[in-house]
């Protein structure tokens, strides 16, 4: 469960920032009172052009930043005041998938699984299951800076969920990803869901979140626009693609739903 | 703590496995280095061998008989008589000779009547052993030429010698050692610790950065702070451990490879003590720290490698300035130096080596560069937990 309260985060400016985003405000607001909720068993989607602030939400529910105001709970976690213990429930998956190039998938895996402090029975276990399910185990030994963009991106997946997180988190998890690549991810964010586990994920691309999501929010210039089922999302497009409401919702007015 | 291992051992493992850091920090001074001051000291006795061996070939301008037969009896000099000086003069310019000795016109008169003429020699100062071997051997003439001179007169020779000189030479071998190699070890010291520092400080901190696998890590139920002393104790192992393979290398170079130090080789163990090489260890981990942390805070603050190298290469050449003040023969460690960091080491090493430091100095050292280690980290503690520093 991911509870996200009135969360705001503003980065001061400096002279040099303030002329070149031509205004006089000391500070830019990158999310500007954002709330929503995640269920677990659902998937939920942030869907924003580039520079919405998208990146900067996961990372604030993932504890990487700080709010300026607001609070999130994630399992019943404050992100400002525990956020050990929200980093324990969490796996979090970013766009990028460089890991560590002069060590092995299988050595990969293996230290993030110790950071979580994980049994080793249970660590076994897990490994065996993903690497597994992944088809990890042909290339577990090879460096994982030799291995092509579908095997790292398979390593991250299996780094991110070793210690089985409640909450599962995706930044752009298919952007820059081949067709075969990206639709493993598909599989395992469906995966994620039938395993009763929080996901969310964020995207520009709306074929994907079509596909994929039961919520959605979406958000431009830090602001939430809509925030609802996909369904309810799918009725507001009436005869027009779900990219051309996307537009309109990105480029008008806040929709009431 | 177990989290601070687990960090080490992977960044271990991860910076042992890149060939640049291998390189830089481990083989380079390892090996490198030892061969390349071998190298230049086997290099630099060959040549001064070769000056003193080498035939010297002379000119000589009005010389006496007695000066002709003593440098012609040297199987080592060839003799050319000339009739001027200028014709000398255009083939010592031109290295057809060596040198030229130029008498007076009226030198056999002179030394008939026993008074002095004046002797010029004419030579290229860049052949450093040509000048000195030729007033060997004039000294030589001279002997004979007052010898002769004393006996006409019946004076026995030793009436000009009131005193035998016997030279007796009371320097220890460590001493000898501190003198010899006192001076090259502060910027060994220095800059290998801070070179062996630097890559692995690059790498495991803008490394992650620009990969962005810095978020991956910060996403795990540790703490910055462990995460950031796994880190850092990385980098000052590397950096320790790159200073001490110098030293190894370069002792066992000297020991059992160099001509030139032949005095002070025998064994290492024989002329620095166990003392003197845990007091040296003793100053090394902080100083270590010290670079680790202050690599750290630096490096932090850039977005990508590039930067980072372009950044911190100018320190190298800070690092340096402490070790070359420490050259001067004026510098002395006193209650002054001992709380400037880095400096109090480099003018330190002579005195641990030689075995005359102060307890009380040591001391003093060594709080000052763990002071300065302490501050460092927490400089990088306080940048490392800045998100604005750590996400790109």
């Amino acid at each position: 469960m991911i509870e996200v309260q009135n969360i705001s985060k503003e980065y001061p400016l400096t002279t040099a920032q303030q002329k070149k985003l031509n205004t006089t405000d000391p500070s830019f607001s990158a999310i500007d009172n954002v709330s929503f909720n995640c269920t677990p068993g659902r998937v939920f989607s942030l869907l924003g052009p580039n520079g919405a602030g998208k990146t900067t939400l996961l990372r604030i529910i993932s504890t990487i930043l700080k709010p300026s105001s607001g609070d999130v709970k994630v399992c019943g976690y404050s992100v400002k005041d525990q956020s050990e213990m929200v980093r324990g429930k969490i796996g979090f998956l970013t766009g990028s998938t460089d890991l560590y190039a002069r060590l092995t998938p299988e050595e990969i895996v293996k230290y993030f699984a110790d950071l979580h402090k994980m049994d080793p029975a249970l660590f076994r276990e897990r490994k065996e299951m993903l690497f597994t399910q992944l088809n990890i185990n042909e290339f577990a030994g090879k460096r994982y800076g030799q291995l092509s963009v579908g095997m790292k991106q398979k390593v991250s997946i299996a780094r991110s969920l070793i210690h089985d997180p409640d909450v599962i988190i995706f930044d752009e998890p298919t952007s820059g990803l081949d067709v075969i690549t990206a639709d493993n991810i598909i599989k395992l964010i469906r995966q994620c869901k039938q395993d009763n586990k929080t996901v969310i994920f964020s995207s520009h691309i709306m074929s994907e979140v079509d596909l994929l999501c039961d919520d959605l929010a979406i958000i431009a210039n830090g602001k939430l626009l809509f925030n609802d089922t996909i369904d309810q999302f799918r009725s507001l497009s009436e005869n027009q693609s779900l990219t051309q409401t996307f537009i309109d919702v990105v480029g008008g007015e806040t929709v009431e739903i | 703590m177990k989290i601070i291992v687990t960090v080490i051992k992977k960044e271990l493992k991860d910076t042992l496995r890149d060939r640049r850091t291998l390189f830089t920090a481990l083989l380079l001074p390892a090996i490198v280095f030892p061969l390349m001051f071998m190298g230049m000291t086997k290099i630099e006795t060959q040549r001064t061998e070769d000056e003193l061996n080498k035939e010297l070939k002379i000119g000589l301008v009005n010389a006496p008989e007695i000066a002709v037969t003593q440098f012609g009896s040297d199987q080592k000099i060839k003799v050319t008589r000339l009739e001027d000086q200028q014709t000398g003069n255009k083939l010592v310019k031109a290295d057809s000779l060596d040198a030229m000795l130029v008498f007076p016109a009226d030198i056999a008169q002179k030394m008939e009547t026993a008074k002095p003429g004046e002797l010029t020699i004419y030579h290229k100062s860049i052949d450093a052993a040509t000048y000195p071997r030729l007033l060997e051997k004039i000294g030589l003439i001279e002997s004979a030429v007052v010898q002769g001179r004393m006996q006409k007169m019946d004076i026995k020779t030793e009436v000009l010698t009131p005193f035998s000189v016997k030279e007796v030479d009371v320097v220890s071998a460590n001493e000898e050692m501190g003198a010899t190699i006192g001076a090259i070890f502060p910027i060994i010291f220095i800059i290998f610790c801070f070179i062996g520092c630097m890559y692995p400080a690059i790498d495991l901190i803008t490394g992650e950065k620009e990969k962005r696998t810095i978020e991956t890590l910060l996403t795990v139920p540790s703490s910055r702070f462990e995460i950031l002393i796994g880190k850092m104790t990385t980098i000052a192992l590397i950096g320790f451990l790159s200073a001490m393979l110098t030293i190894i290398g370069m002792f066992i170079g000297v020991t059992y490879f160099s001509d030139s130090t032949q005095k002070i080789a025998g064994s290492f163990t024989e002329i620095i003590s166990i003392k003197a090489i845990l007091l040296l260890f003793g100053m090394l981990i902080p100083l270590s720290i010290f670079f680790a942390g202050l690599l750290t805070a630096v490096v932090v603050r850039t977005k990508s490698f590039k930067e980072s190298q372009s950044v911190v290469t100018p320190m190298t050449f800070i690092m340096v300035v402490p070790a070359i003040l420490a050259l001067s023969p004026e510098v002395k460690l006193n209650w002054q130096v001992v709380w400037i960091p880095v400096y109090n080491m480099a003018v330190a090493i002579e005195e641990i080596i030689n075995g005359t430091i102060s307890m009380g100095h040591y001391a003093a050292i060594i709080l000052t560069l763990c002071t300065a280690a302490f501050v460092s980290a927490y400089i990088s503690f306080k940048q490392f937990s800045n998100e604005n520093m750590i996400v790109n």
